[in-house]
């Protein structure tokens, strides 16, 4: 059990009279790679700032490295190694490419990759002066993720990675996460179901805040139930 | 060297070289005015240390300003402290930076930002101005407390005394020009910029790992410590100070100065508030109460047509030509 990096524990969440998780387990072992997948309004989103500590679970318990995480402050969490890529792209639109990386860099307790690097990674070596608003959205998204990365994450939790990508950005980005696996445990929140498939890993359905199923993803795409899900005929 | 950083430096030179050469032309009363603008422009440069880095608004910086001057004035007019002037300018920076503390830990820690920061600030302002009437025992009430000495202190074995016009002018202006630059490089460097990154994106600065409370806290208790050592220097040159030096005037007017100047530039807000101040000077010999309704007229201008100061007109209409070229 000692690689056990996340370890979450019948996690429930209720909001006023809603209940938007319930039940749910997660164990994220080092240098996993794992997706958390669900139609909209499953509560991935929730589930994920429930993960990041963000939100604090009413019932349950959020482990990383057995120690609880629930309810530290943004800051603490992030240098326990917890990196965080948001659903909207969230890079600093006033700073350069570049002062972006540095700013992510500076945060970390000890930060490895130079910049250079962090801008080969998410292929922005040439617009490191540009302005971080000025950037194409799938590019903010790129850089988004080499600003996660610059924090030398043990967890990087990435919520909808793609959304808004053309199919040609969601599969290089699915390249880009299958080069970085096996350095760190990657935790990606996706309805984009050719994501997922690219990725090809140990997958967790989520349907009105529960787990409907979990498994590797060839068993879940041949699931009858989370068809009829996906498909709304339940 | 990035080129806004070479024009900076150039500029801030310019300004140098003009305040050295300055008293060979000026007589002893136009050096006190200018003496007098450049203490205010260094109370403006504070100011904009915080708002320009931050995008928070302090509504109520007069108050670190009147604080300063108050604790200035009650040092050296005691006989019993030995050293007053220096104990003084230190009790000044200290109060100022205290009180600062004290405020901006409940309000960054708690959450506040934005306008919510601004209206909590302009209440401070008021609440400094109120005691500074009420409680009269100490600070004199209405007419405040007169007769406080110029500074002088030793410095080495050398006896610094600034009772006279030519000496004081230096004194102040050189402390300006060390505290600029001395701002200045704190922000165009890391600290600057993750100051920059909290004002695009509070939560995400924090998810990388940056302790944004705290950062603004740190930058608003140094702009604050800086106010209360022009306060300090204003008392000193003045040798009178009164509650109107933490009110909501001076507090409308700094940010006047600071908006007009170019907000983030750190060396506009000097200009702004001497410029201004010249303006008012001129503008008040015609009929005193026009003075207030121009300042306000000003200041929602700026806010609305030039948000970036009007400095900012020159970077406005390049890119604005740029753009025509590009369009032909």
């Amino acid at each position: 059990m000692s690689d056990v990096l996340l370890q979450v524990e019948n996690v429930g969440i209720r909001f006023g009279g809603l209940q938007a998780l319930e039940g749910l387990n997660l164990t994220v072992r080092d240098k996993e790679l794992c997706c958390i997948i669900g139609p909209n309004g499953a509560g991935k989103s929730t589930f994920l700032n429930v993960l990041t500590g963000t939100l604090r679970p009413t019932s349950g318990s959020v482990r990383f490295l057995g120690d609880d995480i629930a309810g530290l402050p943004l800051h603490r969490i992030a240098r326990l190694g917890i990196a965080r890529k948001f659903q909207i792209p969230s890079v600093f639109p006033s700073l350069s490419v570049e002062d972006n990386l540095k700013v992510a860099r500076w945060g970390a307790p000890s930060p490895a990759r130079p910049v250079g690097e962090l801008l080969e990674l998410v292929a922005l070596s040439n617009r490191a002066a540009t302005l971080a608003g000025e950037l194409a959205h799938g590019q903010k998204q790129w850089l988004e993720i080499g600003m996660a990365l610059a924090i030398e994450p043990r967890l990087l939790l990435l919520d909808e990675p793609t959304a808004g990508m053309t199919p040609q950005e969601t599969l290089a980005t699915a390249e880009m996460l299958l080069r970085l696996k096996g350095e760190f445990s990657i935790v990606a929140v996706e309805h984009d179901i050719r994501f997922v498939r690219a990725l090809n890993c140990e997958t967790l359905v989520l349907h009105q805040g529960r787990r409907l199923r979990s498994g590797p993803f060839h068993d879940i795409e041949t699931d009858e139930m989370v068809r009829d899900v996906y498909l709304g005929r339940r | 060297m990035i080129a806004r950083d070479r024009n900076w430096l150039l500029i801030f030179a310019v300004c140098a070289a003009l305040a050295v050469l300055y008293p060979l032309f000026a007589d002893g009363y136009q050096l006190t005015v200018i003496r007098d603008a450049l203490i205010f422009g260094l109370f403006a440069a504070s100011l904009d240390f915080f708002w320009g880095r931050t995008g928070i608004l302090c509504f109520g910086h007069a108050a670190f300003f009147g604080i300063g001057g108050y604790i200035m004035a009650l040092i050296t007019l005691n006989d019993a402290i030995p050293f007053g002037s220096l104990l003084g300018i230190m009790g000044a920076v200290a109060g100022a930076a205290f009180i600062a503390a004290i405020i901006g830990y409940f309000l960054f820690f708690g959450g506040i930002r934005g306008s919510y920061f601004t209206i909590v600030t302009l209440a401070m302002g008021v609440i400094c101005q109120q005691a500074a009437v009420s409680w009269s025992s100490v600070t004199g009430g209405d007419s405040g407390l007169i007769g406080i000495p110029p500074i002088e202190f030793d410095l080495g074995g050398t006896h610094v005394d600034l009772s006279q016009d030519l000496p004081s002018y230096i004194f102040v202006a050189a402390i300006v020009a060390v505290v600029v630059l001395a701002l200045w490089s704190i922000s165009r460097g890391r600290w600057g910029t993750v100051l920059t990154a909290i004002q695009d994106n509070e939560v995400r600065a924090a998810a990388l790992g940056h302790n944004a409370p705290l950062r603004l806290l740190v930058t608003f208790v140094v702009s604050a410590a800086i106010a209360g050592l022009a306060g300090a220097l204003y008392v000193c040159m003045a040798g009178l100070v009164a509650p109107d030096l933490s009110g909501l005037l001076l507090s409308t007017e700094v940010i006047v100065w600071v908006a007009v100047g170019g907000r983030g530039t750190l060396l506009g807000p000097v200009l702004g508030a001497i410029f201004i101040q010249r303006a008012q000077q001129t503008i008040s010999s015609f009929n005193p109460s026009l003075w207030p309704l121009l300042l306000g007229c000003v200041f929602v201008i700026i806010v609305f047509v030039l948000p970036d100061g009007i400095l900012s007109i020159y970077a406005r209409l390049k890119s604005l030509l740029k753009g025509r070229r590009r369009a032909q």
